[in-house]
């Protein structure tokens, strides 16, 4: 029986659940089942040993916003700290008092670090009585993990009522006892569960775990981390802040579903002879046009501008752009009418004229000639 | 690179409701600035007026036309770095809750291909329009939560005057946010007349009677002076900083005349074969 193994390798009880549990040396994890892709990232850190801090951190680190709820706790000797966010609820149990904290009374977390604990239940779901499963560290499905584990007849298993059956244990009134001869009260009760049956060790963690002499946690000083920034400075009219960049991330101007593309490349990928003689190397957007301009474009990618003639005002001030291809066309120059007024013929080697349709980039090949009205060409070849 | 020849009219005024004038602004060619600070006085007041400092660079040395918008960008950094700077300075002596933060709007005389060109530059909410062929149109895209709204399809253009985030700019100088500048290069063929101006202007007056104004009133000076006028009319709630800028000419170094001759006297003597 598991009896005979030190307190370590069955360090707590659960209950099977939807949740997330990710429990290892130094610290513990509970995360909705909406968080799974965080969960074999942090699963690794944990069981590497990770202290509270590095995992709060991990857990933080994409923000608050997007994390509804979660529960983390330290396993360390020491006080027990603790921070939980959303519909979760936690009871600790000391000599002489029984703290309840609730998750979802803070609109951030509500954390705490608690001394002399000898007993913990949190509650992550409605967990009917049933099944406990014994487990030292691990990742598995919970609603309720109770440490230490129900039942556990190692001497210092204390309180193993549940708070919410008949209670003859809880309450501030009543200290949870120490171990001691109310244990024995206390075990029929307990007994008619099924047995936690000598839980398969967990899996291969064991063998993962690293030296119980990992490093230690961070000294708990500076774990508290600050509030985040919020609130806007505002004086008068114009003022900062208080917007949320997320919200307005939006797609590149572009194609819908197909990469921005780089706007400044190495390499020219293509070389344009216009045929008013210039020449342009087509390592960035290049605008053609009777006038052409350039809109909202950042410092390292100015586009390249280049006037054509048209004496009969043909072609439109800004007519066509030529850039670097993306995605499929990398490598390569496309072409894009900028909806000029009187259109684009391209004709590529190979292939008959097609006109261009406004805001539809087409791959150019080498020797294609590109026809703006007016007698002006722009012949393709490579750089 | 051939000397272009501007007139321009700048005018500010603090407004009716404001105790500080939070807008500096530069009119010397080729560089036009306005900014519009945030966070009070001693401020939105500095932080616009570094902006200005940085800028003024641009006038005073020779400065390479063909610089682009990397040159721009330069300035606009340091510019930021020097209000964070002040910013922490202001906060170790005891303002805790010290912010400031600006908006900038340049318009910079370049050299582009050969050709002189403006180059157009904005960092939140204020603006850059032109005017061309009787027509205003607005070059700059205001960073503010209410044209991203916009851009979004969230809110319709037309709602943008009363809502109630209409102030808040999603980018500045000095402040926590991005303070990257978008940028538009224009020939000066297509600009008539630009003016730049903070939101003390088009936040009180709409676009038919700036375009009214521009339209009607010849010279430049005259221009900024009715468009600050107006916004004062309009209740002047915010400072109200206007710069009016025409491109009068072109005066070209290299006279056509000039061009150097291929064909030499002596072949046209024919004493060379």
């Amino acid at each position: 029986m598991t009896e005979t193994e030190p307190t370590a390798a069955s360090r707590r009880s659960i209950r099977p659940g939807g949740w997330f549990g990710i429990f290892g040396e130094q610290a513990s994890v509970l995360l909705p089942p909406s968080e799974k892709r965080r969960v074999a990232a942090l699963w690794e850190l944990v069981d590497d040993g990770a202290g509270f801090d590095e995992v709060l951190d991990a857990l933080l680190s994409s923000g608050l916003r997007d994390l509804p709820g979660f529960v983390l706790l330290s396993e360390t000797e020491g006080p027990v700290k603790v921070v939980l966010r959303g519909p979760v609820k936690a009871t600790f149990y000391t000599a002489d008092e029984e703290i309840s904290l609730d998750g979802s009374v803070a609109a951030t977390w509500v954390e705490r670090s608690l001394e002399g604990v000898t007993r913990s239940v949190i509650e992550v779901e409605d967990a009917p009585e049933g099944d406990e499963l014994t487990l030292a560290a691990g990742l598995v499905r919970v609603a309720r993990v109770e440490d230490p584990p129900v039942s556990a007849d190692t001497g210092s298993a204390v309180g193993v009522e549940s708070e919410d059956s008949t209670g003859f244990e809880t309450g501030p009134a009543e200290p949870a006892p120490e171990p001691g001869p109310e244990l024995e009260e206390t075990e029929p009760e307990t007994e008619p569960l099924p047995p936690p049956e000598p839980m398969p060790e967990p899996t291969p963690e064991p063998e993962a775990h690293p030296d119980p002499a990992a490093p230690a946690p961070p000294a708990p000083g500076g774990w508290a981390p600050a509030p985040p920034p919020g609130g806007s400075e505002h004086d008068g009219m114009t003022r900062a802040g208080d917007w949320d960049p997320l919200e307005f991330a939006r797609q590149q101007p572009g194609i819908p579903g197909q990469q921005p593309a780089p706007s400044v490349v190495a390499k020219p990928v293509a070389r344009l002879v216009i045929s008013s003689g210039e020449t342009v190397e087509v390592d960035r957007a290049v605008l053609v046009g009777r006038a052409p301009e350039a809109r909202r474009f950042t410092s390292s990618e100015q586009p390249r501008l280049v006037t054509v003639p048209s004496p009969n005002q043909e072609i439109s001030s800004t007519h066509l752009e030529v850039r670097p291809g993306s995605g499929a066309d990398h490598g390569s120059a496309v072409v894009t009418d900028m909806g000029s007024t009187n259109g684009t013929v391209l004709v590529q080697p190979g292939l008959p004229p097609e006109d261009l349709q406004p805001g539809i980039a087409v791959q150019l090949i080498p020797g294609a000639i590109i026809d703006l009205g007016d007698g002006v060409t722009i012949q393709v070849t490579n750089p | 690179m051939s000397k272009v020849e501007v007139h321009y009219g700048a005018t500010s005024d603090v407004g009716r409701v404001r105790q500080v004038n939070e807008d500096s602004y530069l009119a010397s060619p080729p560089v036009f600035v306005v900014a519009d600070g945030m966070g009070g006085h001693s401020g939105g007041d500095v932080a616009s007026r570094i902006v200005i400092e940085e800028f003024a660079e641009l006038v005073d040395s020779a400065h390479d036309p063909r610089g682009g918008a990397a040159a721009v960008a330069e300035l606009l950094e340091r510019a930021q770095s020097r209000i964070n700077q002040y910013g922490i300075e202001q906060r170790l002596t005891g303002a805790e809750k010290w912010y400031a933060g600006t908006t900038a709007v340049v318009a910079l005389l370049v050299e582009d291909d050969g050709v002189p060109k403006w180059l157009l530059a904005n960092v939140g909410d204020s603006r850059i329009y032109r005017f061309s062929d009787g027509a205003l149109e607005q070059v700059s895209v205001d960073h503010s939560v209410v044209q991203e709204l916009v851009d979004a399809g969230t809110i319709a253009a037309d709602d943008v005057a009363s809502h109630p985030e209409r102030h808040v700019v999603t980018r500045a100088l000095g402040g926590p946010d991005d303070a990257e500048a978008d940028y538009f290069l224009l020939p000066l063929v297509s600009v008539e007349r630009l003016l730049l101006c903070s939101d003390g202007i088009n936040g009180m007056i709409d676009d038919d009677t700036i375009a009214e104004v521009l339209g009607d009133v010849g010279d430049p000076r005259d221009a900024a002076d009715r468009l600050v006028a107006a916004a004062l009319d309009a209740g002047g709630r915010d400072n109200a900083t206007a710069v009016v800028v025409d491109v009068v000419g072109l005066l070209s170094d290299d006279a056509y005349d000039s061009a150097p001759l291929h064909v030499s006297l002596e072949h046209k003597l024919g004493a060379l074969p």
